[in-house]
């Protein structure tokens, strides 16, 4: 197992590697000069020029790589172009909390959402329960996240007042402030993911209810209960982990237009604002850790696998 | 020591009776209109001076009269804090006045750092860190008494230092992209702590208004050298250290700046508010949801979607605040292209309507209805325009321009002109593209509409993110392109920073050997605009600011088409003083909370 998650690791940053060289070279080959946009105000060529220089990017895009690539080597993702030039890692860092959070509890809704619903679904399989959930699982996918998110801030903060229409606070500022702000975009978020979720549970149920071994359950006169939640969802699993995994991730790096909703600057929006406005060490650095995130989140997942069913082993 | 007035009712009648006699009370033939030289000196216009300036551009009215601080604010308290949500942006990249670029920065720097000087809502330079000044007789020398006991509120004291390192931060373009605001200033030389003397390499009208104000020029709003060496300019940015109302206690990037009070503020009376957040709001309807839902209080940064105005005006819980904003937008032709071609604007009019290009350019000005597009581009929201100038500007504004000018709308007479030139019901005009940011697609839409309407010509959106487009504008590389200016106090932030040859904005990055000038190049203008710059006597420079707009106008620069109008949106509980409604700008040291 030690090899195997030895291997995985290397094999994860060669991803990262690959996947933020792609990124440095095409976000260069996209039209726009984020300088010129910068200064258009100041309408100087002279000091565009020299803010170029000044910045390395007057430089042939073989060198800016290098450069950028032995900064990264050393742990600097170097700076922002515009206005005080920040630290890429300080507007990662600052934006990761707020990401985490929101993806954590859109995660923690999906699931205490889906796992019941796909439960129920697969033992009253064509039930009206089973039809309603299906109607959730179709009328989830069906609906725009942002879409939503704008129908929750209007009941629940523009009519009822009973929660805050935009905004973060953060968890030093105690839970219930943390909660409010989050729970209207972790609905608009996880509600998709919850449909996904709650279909692929019933699906695998509904494969596993037909083996062998559940009949000789049932024949030996099991509990229905220990049946279901012993020894048929543990196997029901696989799957949905993998489903998991994935929306762990997607929720990470992809909420970005609920973030623009709630007005929470989430990884997401840093990395569309950067490719916005071109600015590249930003974006950069942002899909360094985004890629970081789906390739080790795939990582856990098949780790998650061998403990859920101790058959697999990926040792040789 | 603050003095208090108190009036009553009697009283306020015979004292705006009085202003108004005296404002009318000069000869029209006196180019002075009976002001002195010492009349036009700070630290600020006195109010009469600015109320005779004002009738003797016609532009007086019942507001100007109106007495400061005497409406009344029955319930307004000091203290609380203020929400605020700033519209359409992302995150605020920086508060360094050396570096910001965007109005909606400086509507925050101003309420944290000084000037020099600071406008009125009349758009008068009144002293903020300068208590008075006087200038010399050719305009190239202006010496300043600096207001003693002032601190920083990092607590080093203000003295003439500060002014000085500004002046050589700004000058240096390592250091400040503004370097130009200050390149006509020659020297600044310190003759006491704080008494300076500034030297010009020539007078220059924008002076007080424009290089010395404390949020448009941004290259004189007076940093704090201790803050800057201690926490790095980065830092800086992020929590710049000022003498204004308030200091910045946290700035998390991205979502919520804290303003607090700055009690060290050389005014004892302000700032009334204890603390002000502000958090930027990128979509309209979050920002709308937000105010309704009383999560803010008031509304700054962009101009807001006008969709939600109507809506804001129906909320029984909202003030809804329109004056005249300070810019204006206009559809450009790109002079090197078919169907509207000029090879040469240096010509009178009349010579120029023989050309089938020009005929063609001005066919599309005069064929847009801007009244019809205020109406349905902006929700009946804006001022029709037809050059440069902006309305806020006041004293310089031409009402009488919407019935001179060349393109005043007339869809018989842009039919005409375009059958005249060769293109009858708009034949033979293939699609013409217009650039346009995503954010401006309805508008152009109703342009597109407005052109197929009147005069039979297809225009094709091209909509692109500002950095392509800025790269294309500069390039010359587009037939329309539906672009403007914002925040624009001083006559030269329309005409010098767009109307001349060597415009900073007038095709900057084109092929000179392809394009011999940029979107517009007229020799008379350019002499003109220099002349003005130079012309610090106010009836004079206006002469000028008026010719030239019109000539600009008249010879179809670009077809103009409105400008903006400034809106503030905020709750009743909110107190928003007449003093504080700053065109462009969101002056939060006297606004009181219910």
């Amino acid at each position: 197992m030690t090899g195997y998650l030895l291997r995985r690791s290397v094999g994860a940053i060669l991803v990262m590697w690959a996947v933020a060289t792609l990124v440095f070279f095409m976000l260069r080959a996209v039209p726009g000069d984020p300088i010129a946009a910068m200064l258009f105000d100041v309408g100087d060529a002279d000091a565009i020029a020299a803010l170029k220089a000044k910045l390395g990017l007057d430089q042939p895009v073989y060198v800016q790589y290098v450069k950028w690539f032995l900064l990264v080597l050393q742990g600097d993702l170097g700076n922002s172009i515009y206005g005080s030039r920040i630290e890429v890692s300080r507007i990662v860092m600052e934006a990761l909390p707020r990401t985490l959070s929101l993806a954590s509890l859109a995660f923690v809704i999906a699931i205490v959402i889906a796992v019941p619903a796909g439960l129920i679904s697969a033992i009253r399989k064509h039930s009206a329960l089973d039809n309603m959930v299906t109607v959730f699982a179709f009328l989830g996918l069906a609906m725009p996240d942002f879409w939503l998110g704008i129908m929750l801030i209007i009941i629940f903060a523009a009519n009822l007042h009973w929660l805050p229409a935009i905004g973060y606070a953060p968890l030093s500022q105690g839970f219930w402030p943390w909660f409010s702000h989050l729970i209207l975009p972790a609905i608009a978020v996880g509600t998709p993911f919850a449909a996904i979720i709650a279909r692929m549970i019933r699906s695998s149920m509904l494969e596993v209810l037909n083996s062998d071994y559940i009949n000789v359950a049932n024949a030996k006169g099991l509990k229905k209960l220990r049946i279901i939640l012993v020894h048929a969802f543990p196997n029901a699993l696989i799957p949905v982990v993998t489903v998991m995994g994935i929306a762990i991730a997607l929720l990470m790096a992809g909420a970005v237009v609920v973030e623009n909703v709630f007005a929470i600057k989430g990884l997401g929006r840093v990395l569309i604002e950067g490719i916005l406005n071109r600015d590249y060490p930003v974006v950069q650095g942002a899909i360094l850790l985004v890629s970081a995130i789906f390739v080790f989140a795939n990582l856990a997942v098949d780790v998650l696998y061998t403990v859920i069913d101790p058959r697999i082993r990926y040792d040789s | 020591m603050s003095t208090k007035k108190y009036y009553t009712d009697g009283h306020i009648r015979r004292q705006m009776k009085a202003d108004h006699d005296h404002a009318l009370d000069f000869d029209p033939g006196d180019p002075l209109v009976g002001l002195h030289r010492s009349d036009l000196a700070g630290p600020q216009l006195e109010r009469r001076t600015v109320l005779r300036l004002l009738a003797a551009s016609g532009a007086l009215t019942a507001v100007h009269l109106l007495l400061p601080g005497v409406a009344p604010d029955a319930h307004a308290a000091a203290g609380g804090t203020l929400k605020a949500g700033w519209a359409g942006v992302g995150e605020f990249r920086t508060l360094d006045p050396a570096q910001i670029n965007q109005v909606l920065l400086f509507q925050i720097a101003s309420n944290v750092l000084s000037g020099l000087t600071h406008i009125d809502p009349q758009l008068v330079a009144r002293g903020d860190l300068a208590i008075d000044w006087t200038a010399s007789d050719n305009g190239t020398e202006y010496v300043f008494n600096l207001r003693e006991g002032v601190t920083f509120h990092n607590g080093d004291a203000f003295t003439a230092d500060d002014v000085i390192y500004t002046f050589i931060r700004s000058r240096n373009p390592e250091n400040s992209i503004h370097s130009r605001v200050v390149a006509n200033v020659a020297d600044i030389e310190k003759l006491s702590d704080h008494k300076i003397k500034l030297k010009l390499k020539a007078p220059q009208a924008s002076l007080l208004v424009k290089t010395l104000e404390r949020a448009s020029g941004r290259a004189m709003t007076i940093v704090s050298r201790g803050a800057i060496e201690k926490m790095g300019t980065a830092q800086y940015g992020l929590t710049p250290v000022g003498t204004g109302p308030f200091r910045v206690t946290d700035h998390s990037l991205g979502q919520l700046i804290t303003l607090e009070k700055f009690d060290k503020y050389y005014d004892p009376e302000r700032p009334k508010l204890d603390k002000v957040t502000i958090q930027p709001i990128i979509d309209a309807e979050p920002l709308a949801a937000a105010i309704e839902a009383g999560d803010i209080d008031i509304i700054g940064g962009n101009p807001i979607a006008a969709e939600l105005i109507d809506r804001f005006e129906a909320n029984s819980d909202l003030n809804v605040s329109i004056i005249t904003g300070p810019g204006f937008q206009s559809v450009w032709m790109n002079p090197h292209r078919d169907p509207f071609k000029v090879a040469d604007f240096n010509k009178p009019v009349a010579e120029l309507m023989k050309e089938k290009g020009f005929k063609v350019r001005l066919a599309i000005a005069k064929a847009i209805d801007r009244d019809r597009y205020i109406e349905r581009a902006q929700f009946g929201r804006g001022t029709p325009a037809y050059g440069s100038i902006n309305p806020a500007m006041g004293f310089f504004f031409d009402e009488s321009l919407a019935e001179t000018s060349n393109q005043r709308f007339d869809v018989e007479e842009a039919r005409k002109l375009l059958a005249d030139a060769g293109h009858p019901n708009g034949e033979g005009i293939p699609p013409l593209k217009i650039l346009h940011t995503p954010s401006a697609r309805r508008e152009v839409q109703v342009i597109k509409d407005i052109l197929k309407r009147n005069l039979n010509i297809d225009i094709v959106l091209d909509p692109k993110d500002f950095p392509v487009l800025i790269d294309a504008f500069d390039k010359m590389d587009w037939d329309l392109t539906r672009l403007g200016s914002g925040g624009d106090f001083d006559p030269d932030d329309g005409i010098v920073d767009w109307m001349q040859t060597a415009s900073k904005f007038n095709g900057r990055n084109r092929d000179k050997e392809k394009f011999p000038f940029g979107f517009f190049s007229d020799n008379e203008v350019d002499a003109l605009i220099n002349q003005q710059a130079v012309t610090a006597e106010p009836k004079k420079r206006r002469e000028l600011v008026r010719k030239l707009n019109k000539i600009t106008s008249d010879k179809v620069a670009s077809a103009f088409i409105f400008h903006p109008a400034d809106i503030l949106v905020y709750r009743k509980s909110v107190n928003f003083p007449a003093q504080s409604r700053i065109p462009g700008l969101v002056d939060l040291d006297r606004v009181t909370i219910s």
